[in-house]
């Protein structure tokens, strides 16, 4: 437990009482995983909508969709860490997620297979995620959650759709 | 705390006494009783004093004291270079009306008012600069307004190079507002000795006692003195105390030489002094003239600065673009979502009148919004013009060029942000008119031409476009030396079948306005390949007629606002694009022979004797085509960096008129992609930029893409 909170607070710079990855977080499915993340970076789960791609993109990138107004990217989790696609279906939706970028806040859509639940998930159950090894980096992980004898894996949904763009953005800007 | 707070002290006291004895001479009985009290407490120590000079001025002034550092205060600041940026503009406005017409009474007060107040806000945000040239200036056009001075051509100069100054003053003031690194502001020495010397009819004679400072004052009529008396008493006081008492005089010490800057102006040799000389040196001045009314004295910035906040209120309100953009931003989808509900296939099957009435009153209500929100981004030309006609002044006395602006439309409303924009290309183009296009006036003369040249600059409005007219009745550009450089140049082949608007159009090559082109061909060039491409930026074009001998007229035709395109949208397979109708020169469906390939790679089209490249946008975009048969495609001649090309489609879906919104910060500029537009299913289709379709450069980019 103490070396538990010892690596949380170095990865998060303000350490709370317990452990600060703890909270609400919002559970789904890709592929055969259950994800989570923060509630608060939610902004809203609606149906797959029409996305019309953008070409030139990377392939995680499904393209554009209206949301009221506004073009959002949507960025297909499963691509982006290489799993095999799964169709749409009846449960696939997008959730609109606020991801913080260089100090402003951007709307994107993720696709997801399915929408789970809101969980809890208390300090306790929360664990590091473990060393796979050499090979195997989860750079994109807060940590694993057991809840209801589950496996939910935290995802960091600001670096899971920050960091690559970042890169790209600034070999743009050198270029 | 700062060396020799007892010398400063003194003074004080003796600043206060002169003071206390001023107001007792003028009835003031509650500053003297409050200068007398202070006296007596001669022990206090400095920041008590700096407490108590404080409110013995909100006494003479009558109205709150003001925090120790309002300069500090960005709100204020920016207010005050936003209030000083549109006198300044009036400034210029009025000089120039000025010097068509030196008994322009009401513009020689309108200047007077406008440099007055900027004095007066300067002088309350401790902009000490700022606030001696508006105040020299003002003295100068005191004498005018009281007929002891002409506004003639060099003083009118001083007086505009006065207005220029006080507008380089502000700029590191806005800078150090946002946070960006202020240059240094200009010196003023030379621009307040110029004004010196008018003020003393043209009198070398330098004066070197701070008390011939006053001299101006002393010969002339008496409002003079009331507006120059202004800051000795009131402004003044505030800087000198403030700073050297302040806890960290670091932060506050380089005005500190400022103030002293009336005195160390006409004598150089002087040592940025204390406090003490200006001041009191002032103050006795004033004293001189026991028929100077102190509350006339007192209450004049107020007075005059106050009606003017008050008043610009009234009328407008100052709203932050960004919220505006958005508005506009979202009439737009209003527009949009309306369109669809309208054209609904249930709701139109329903065949239910009053339904189509209310639907019909939204769509008059929605156009209605529209209208207004577009037309609340929207600014008059005037103040571009303006820009102009100083322009066109200053350019045409050096050389040696009388000309005469023939300004029409100067009310013509169009997008703030298009007017910024288009700033650069009417400089160069009226620039050009005067440089190149009239001649000089022996060869006027020779050519019976009237000696004063005309430069037109009109604006007017056409169905959703605001043209914009600058021409010259100068020597016209010569089709013939313009092709025979093309030909030099390799950029035609022959020339001879071209129009003669094909023909002017080289002259925006980059590269083809050299120095030589530009005696050779007695024409245009410095700068159009900068129009050129500025204007196309703005989705705009430009057309020229010119007449050899008789003008030259370049048509700018730019639309109203950037937020909005007119768009054809066009497949290819399951996809839509939108093209801009700007970038549109021609559509036609290609016969088989048409199109060859060069080296087996790229493609080329042969339409009407013309040799274009053809870029096929499936390719371009790696979309799965309808068909690869060029029959069965269309072909839409476009123009990118200043070439046509042709663009392969499959066909045309329509047109529409699309808000252009970025694609988010989520997605990397993708070059031939300018943004992304909410098409009239709710879809998302994507803009397409013709200078990113035609890039040579798609090659890196499809690297950059594997790589990441």
């Amino acid at each position: 437990m103490e070396a538990m909170t010892a690596a949380a607070s170095t990865k998060i710079p303000v350490p709370l009482a317990g452990d600060d990855r703890a909270g609400k977080y919002l559970a789904f499915q890709l592929g055969k995983e259950e994800y989570a993340i923060r509630v608060l970076k939610v902004r809203e789960i609606i149906g797959v909508q029409e996305i019309t791609t953008v070409p030139q993109t990377p392939d995680y990138i499904r393209g554009v969709f209206n949301l009221r107004g506004k073009v959002i990217p949507v960025v297909d989790l499963q691509r982006k860490f290489g799993f095999a696609t799964t169709e749409n279906n009846a449960r696939t939706c997008i959730v609109v997620v606020e991801v913080a970028s260089g100090g402003r806040i951007m709307l994107m859509g993720i696709l997801v297979d399915a929408v789970s639940e809101v969980r809890n998930i208390a300090a306790g159950d929360i664990e590091d995620t473990p060393d796979f090894g050499r090979d195997v980096s989860v750079p994109y992980l807060l940590g694993v959650a057991k809840t209801k004898g589950q496996v939910n894996l935290l995802l960091d949904i600001d670096s899971a759709l920050q960091t690559h763009e970042v890169e790209v953005l600034s070999s743009m800007a050198v270029s | 705390m700062m060396p020799g707070p007892d010398v400063e002290a003194e003074g004080w006291q003796e600043f206060l006494g002169d003071l206390k004895q001023l107001a007792e001479a003028q009835g003031r009985a509650d500053v003297s009783r409050l200068a007398s009290e202070y006296l007596a407490e001669g022990e206090a120590s400095l920041p008590d004093m700096q407490q108590q000079l404080v409110r013995l001025q909100k006494a003479c002034e009558g109205r709150p004291a003001p925090p120790a550092a309002l300069s500090q205060d960005p709100e204020l600041v920016r207010d005050f270079i936003m209030e000083s940026r549109e006198h300044l503009q009036n400034i210029e406005r009025s000089m120039l009306a000025i010097e068509n017409d030196p008994n322009d009474v009401e513009s020689i007060h309108g200047t007077f008012r406008a440099f007055h107040t900027i004095k007066g806000l300067a002088g309350f945000l401790e902009f000490a600069v700022i606030q001696e040239v508006a105040h020299e200036v003002e003295t100068l056009l005191d004498m005018a307004r009281n007929h002891q001075i002409e506004l003639t051509g060099a003083t009118v100069d001083v007086i505009l190079a006065s207005a220029d100054h006080l507008n380089q003053q502000l700029n590191p003031l806005e800078k150090t507002l946002l946070g960006e690194p202020a240059p240094d502001a200009p010196e003023p020495h030379e621009l307040l000795s110029q004004i010196r010397s008018i003020l003393r009819g043209d009198n070398p004679a330098a004066a070197v006692e701070p008390a011939v400072e006053a001299e101006p004052e002393s010969t002339t009529a008496e409002p003079m003195v009331t507006d120059t008396a202004v800051p000795a008493i009131t402004l003044p006081a505030a800087p000198e105390l403030a700073f050297p008492m302040a806890d960290e005089p670091v932060a506050a010490l380089p005005p500190v030489a400022k103030p002293a800057a009336p005195v160390s102006a006409t004598t150089p040799a002087a040592p940025p002094a204390p406090p003490k000389p200006t001041a009191p040196v002032e103050i006795r001045a004033a004293e001189t003239k026991p028929e100077a009314k102190a509350p006339a004295v007192t209450k004049a910035p107020a007075a005059n600065a106050a009606p003017n906040a008050s008043g610009g209120s009234m009328s407008s309100v100052k709203v932050d673009t960004g919220k505006l953009d958005y508005l506009v931003d979202m009439v737009g989808e209003l527009v949009i979502a309306q369109s669809l509900v309208r054209h609904n296939p249930d709701l139109v099957a329903l065949k239910n009148p009053s339904l189509m009435r209310t639907i019909s009153q939204l769509g008059r209500i929605t156009d209605e919004v529209q209208k207004t929100a577009m037309s609340m981004r929207m600014v008059p030309l005037e103040t571009l013009f303006q820009k102009m006609i100083r322009l066109v002044r200053d350019l045409s006395r050096k050389a040696g060029k009388q000309i005469e602006m023939d300004i029409a439309g100067e009310d013509t409303e169009l997008d703030r942000n298009i007017v910024e924009a288009l700033a650069d290309p009417l400089m160069h183009m009226v620039r050009n008119s005067i440089d190149h296009g009239i001649e000089t006036s022996t060869q006027r003369a020779a050519t019976d031409k009237p000696p004063v040249a005309k430069v037109k600059l009109h604006a007017a409005h056409q169905a959703g476009y605001i043209m914009i007219t600058v021409g010259d009745d100068g020597r016209g550009m010569d089709r013939r030396k313009i092709l025979a450089k093309a030909r030099e140049r390799g950029l035609v082949e022959n020339g001879d079948n071209l129009s003669d608007n094909d023909v002017f159009n080289l002259i925006f090559e980059p590269g083809f306005s050299t120095a030589e082109q530009v005696t050779d061909i007695s024409g245009r060039g410095v700068g159009m390949d900068v129009v050129k491409r500025q204007i196309q930026k703005l989705r705009g074009r430009i057309e020229i007629v010119s007449v050899l001998g008789k003008g030259t007229e370049f048509t700018l035709k730019v639309p109203l606002t950037l937020a909005i395109i007119d768009g054809l949208i066009v497949g290819v397979g399951e996809e839509r694009y939108i093209v801009p109708i700007f970038a549109i020169k021609e559509m036609l469906r290609p016969t088989a022979e048409m199109i060859s390939t060069v080296e087996g790679r790229a493609e080329i089209a042969l339409i009407r004797g013309r040799v274009l490249p053809v870029v096929r946008l499936y390719r371009r975009f790696g979309v799965e085509p309808k068909s690869q048969d060029p029959e069965q495609s269309l072909i839409i001649i476009a123009e990118a960096r200043g070439r046509d090309f042709c663009l392969v489609v499959d066909d045309l879906i329509g047109k529409q008129e699309v808000v252009i919104k970025s694609l988010g910060d989520g997605i990397r500029p993708v070059p031939g992609i300018a943004g992304g537009a909410i098409l009239g299913d709710g879809r998302v289709g994507l803009i397409l930029d013709m200078n990113g379709v035609f890039s040579a450069d798609q090659g890196t980019y499809d690297g950059a893409n594997r790589a990441a």
